[in-house]
């Protein structure tokens, strides 16, 4: 009774979204009249190379017009994994039992992943560092190192992602950015307000602080998701 | 430094990454005395801008130096000041409460203090952006700041309870996102005061569904019935101060984003009537199950529930002497419920299920705790001479300008139910047989004068209401002045150039 009632509701509540969304057409151009003052998309779009010398408009967006919800969504990566690292936490005395939860992997597997973590961690560094050029950023790059680490992680039941490490990152990327906002408000009047000067357009130095941001960012997201996978494989076994 | 609104955001954010390095390499102690400073500068600048604003004025900050709407700017107005400070302050006598909590300090109370600083924070945030995309990202820190608290005691059931407000608030937040992606595609702009100019814009059917998914979205946030399922068990599994902190600090946070999508976002009358109807259901089903609970955590939570139907129905009313009174509400639930649960964890410190049995004769044990706890009882049932009178009264004058009788009938006939079930606390606590296996927790200096600030509170409000009726009499006006707001955060509107 209970199923059909759930299920009941479903179709109601799609039926309902899917009637929504086709009245809003797909691929139809929604920027709009691109001379019009108060237009926001396309502000951005005819301002962002001048104002802050960054060729990727994306990240002007996500770095520097809307860099408080970026630092907010940083803290939510973080507070997360806080808040994991609370509930799992392990007490000293049970450290010696704690086991990784993957099985012993063949060395053909050991020997690939050691050669292709430093090449992934590479490609993850090269994507945030190129964050306000070309597309991904800060998020993407630090992503992609995590996996790198989580490859070690399953291939090699020893490795350790060392902790003091990770705090150090995670911590000194956070201060870095909210230090760089600070520094605004206090220098322009205004939070996260892009102090530095703006350089030449295309210039891997160019974008004021929008790069630096990205950079910590990057640093910042790979040692919360390495803590995280680190919490989550290691686990004292049930008896 | 000029003191303005970011410095609320900004300096716990530092704070909070500041910890795990202070704490590890200089001093342990130091992750838990950090938040109270943070809490104590956050009063500081609530005060100083709450003297600045004045009466009237309106502090409108930009972020990143873009205005609005091509930036994220926040508001400091009368009505977010009036919380953001209310917050602080709560938020400095919880850290106090908890500061030296023998159950917390037995798990991390490290990250414990971060979290709690954070969903503080989240909880301001959501009060001061001007900028609804800032809103979900606040709503979210605050949100996984909760979600993790909850099960911080890591027993089977905080875990149950932890789990289940992670559902049903990551629905929400599904829910909320999925909104402000429909209102993006209709209008191109994520500015609050922009959209309250042009929400007249959008076709009917697809406001519709904008404002239905906010409604549930935020609803669950705010405790309305039915979305509020995962309410009794968090507050009950979490630790005491932070059931507290849900009362007094996350729950305000939902209702206030509610009542700015309804009253300035939306301004539609449809939906007055069904804050009323929703507020109305909410008080009647929860009231009559706290009077069936005999666990007194779930009680309070469930009278909890019960307050936050009677003041989305006292927003609903929407005269000037309504919200004034919903506001009044909201700071009266803020201290009372704050010191019920405070002194309520005490007075179960040791007892596992918490039962309401447990507390028989602790009256003569845990003397001033429990006159505390009476304090908040009588506050909360709207007793005179306590503040929660003054409250409901308000509001019941105001359902009176309206000729709502069934309201007012309602309303007095929940009261009956809320002073049976207090009662019955009270007079266990008093005239309960003593159980001498019961072994009390006396509570640390640092907790009770927390315990004591927050009763005293009660006391002096209810005496001479005088001295907060002005700031919510200020605060209602500027939540119902939709002109004012939109024209103070978009005057300095001109392209900068």
């Amino acid at each position: 009774m209970r199923k059909v009632f759930v299920i009941i509701l479903l179709i109601l509540v799609g039926y309902f979204l899917t009637n929504t969304f086709s009245l809003i057409t797909f691929g139809e151009n929604r920027i709009g009249n691109t001379s019009e003052e108060k237009n926001v998309a396309a502000y951005y779009l005819n301002n962002t190379k001048e104002k802050t010398s960054v060729a990727n408009v994306v990240t002007a967006i996500v770095v520097n017009y809307r860099g408080f919800d970026t630092l907010g969504e940083v803290t939510v990566l973080f507070l997360a994994t806080t808040g994991l690292g609370s509930i799992l936490f392990r007490r000293k005395e049970d450290e010696d039992q704690i086991e990784r939860i993957s099985k012993p992997s063949s060395s053909l597997v050991q020997t690939g992943s050691r050669i292709l973590f430093p090449l992934i961690a590479l490609l993850g560094i090269y994507v945030f560092i190129h964050g306000h050029l070309t597309p991904g950023g800060g998020f993407q790059g630090g992503a992609i190192i995590a996996t790198g680490f989580l490859l070690m992680l399953i291939s090699y039941k020893n490795f350790k992602a060392g902790h003091t490490m990770l705090i150090w990152v995670e911590s000194l990327a956070g201060i870095t950015f909210v230090t760089i906002g600070l520094w605004g408000l206090l220098t322009s009047g205004s939070f996260l307000e892009n102090t530095l000067p703006g350089g030449e357009l295309n210039n891997l130095i160019s974008g004021g602080i929008i790069p630096i941001i990205y950079i910590a960012v990057g640093f910042k997201v790979a040692a919360e998701l390495t803590g995280v996978l680190d919490i989550l494989l290691n686990i004292k076994p049930k008896k | 430094m000029v003191i303005s609104p970011v410095h609320y955001i900004a300096v716990p954010l530092l704070a909070a990454f500041l910890i795990p390095l202070l704490s590890k390499f200089i001093h342990k102690e130091l992750a838990r005395i950090v938040p109270g400073i943070v809490f104590l500068y956050s009063i500081f600048i609530s005060i100083t801008l709450m003297l600045q604003i004045g009466d009237k004025g309106i502090i409108s900050e930009v972020i990143a130096g873009w205005q609005a709407p091509w930036g994220i700017n926040l508001v400091f107005s009368p009505f977010s000041g009036f919380l953001a400070s209310l917050m602080s302050i709560i938020g400095f006598l919880i850290w106090l409460y908890s500061y030296n909590f023998k159950k917390i300090d037995k798990e991390q109370s490290q990250k414990y203090h971060i979290l709690q600083m954070m969903m503080v924070t989240g909880a301001i945030g959501i009060v001061l952006t001007g900028d609804i995309f800032n809103l979900f990202v606040f709503m979210e820190i605050t949100a996984i700041t909760a979600y993790s608290l909850t099960s911080f005691y890591r027993e089977r059931d905080g875990a149950e309870a932890g789990f289940k407000y992670l559902l049903i608030g990551s629905f929400a937040s599904v829910l909320i996102l999925l909104a402000i992606m429909i209102l993006y595609t209709q209008l191109g702009t994520l500015n609050m005061a922009e959209i309250a100019q042009k929400s007249h814009l959008i076709p009917t059917s697809l406001k519709t569904t904008i404002i239905v998914l906010f409604l549930v979205g935020f609803g669950i946030e705010a405790e309305m019935f039915p979305l509020n399922g995962w309410a009794p068990d968090a507050y009950s599994q979490s630790p005491g101060p932070i059931g507290a902190a849900f009362a007094g600090i996350v729950v305000k946070a939902g209702v206030y984003a509610l009542v700015r999508v309804i009253f300035t976002l939306f301004d539609i009358h449809g939906a007055y009537d069904f804050l009323i109807y929703g507020g109305l259901i909410t008080m009647i089903i929860a009231e009559t199950s706290a009077l069936a609970q005999t666990n007194l955590k779930r009680m309070l939570a469930y009278s909890s529930i019960g307050q936050m139907g009677f003041v989305l129905m006292a927003f609903g009313i929407g005269t000037h002497q309504a919200i004034v009174g919903a506001l009044f509400l909201m700071f009266n639930h803020a201290i009372i419920k704050s010191l019920l649960f405070m002194s309520g964890s005490y007075l179960t410190y040791n007892s596992l299920t918490k039962q309401i049995s447990a507390l028989s004769g602790l009256g003569k044990k845990l003397p001033l705790v429990s006159i505390l706890f009476g304090i908040g009882a009588f506050a909360i049932v709207g007793l005179p001479p306590f503040s929660g009178f003054w409250s409901k009264l308000y509001v019941l004058s105001a359902a009176a300008d309206k000729n709502m009788l069934l309201l007012i009938m309602t309303i007095l006939a929940v009261s009956i139910v809320e002073i049976i079930y207090y009662f019955r606390v009270v007079s266990t606590l008093y005239y309960g047989k003593q159980n001498p296996e019961i072994e009390i927790q006396k509570p640390s200096i640092n907790a009770m004068v927390s315990m004591i600030a927050l009763g005293i509170t009660i006391l002096v409000v209810g005496v001479y209401p005088d001295v907060i009726t002005n700031l919510l009499e200020n605060a209602a006006t500027a939540l119902t002045d939709k002109a004012t707001y939109i024209q103070s955060v978009l005057t300095q509107n001109l392209p900068i150039n």
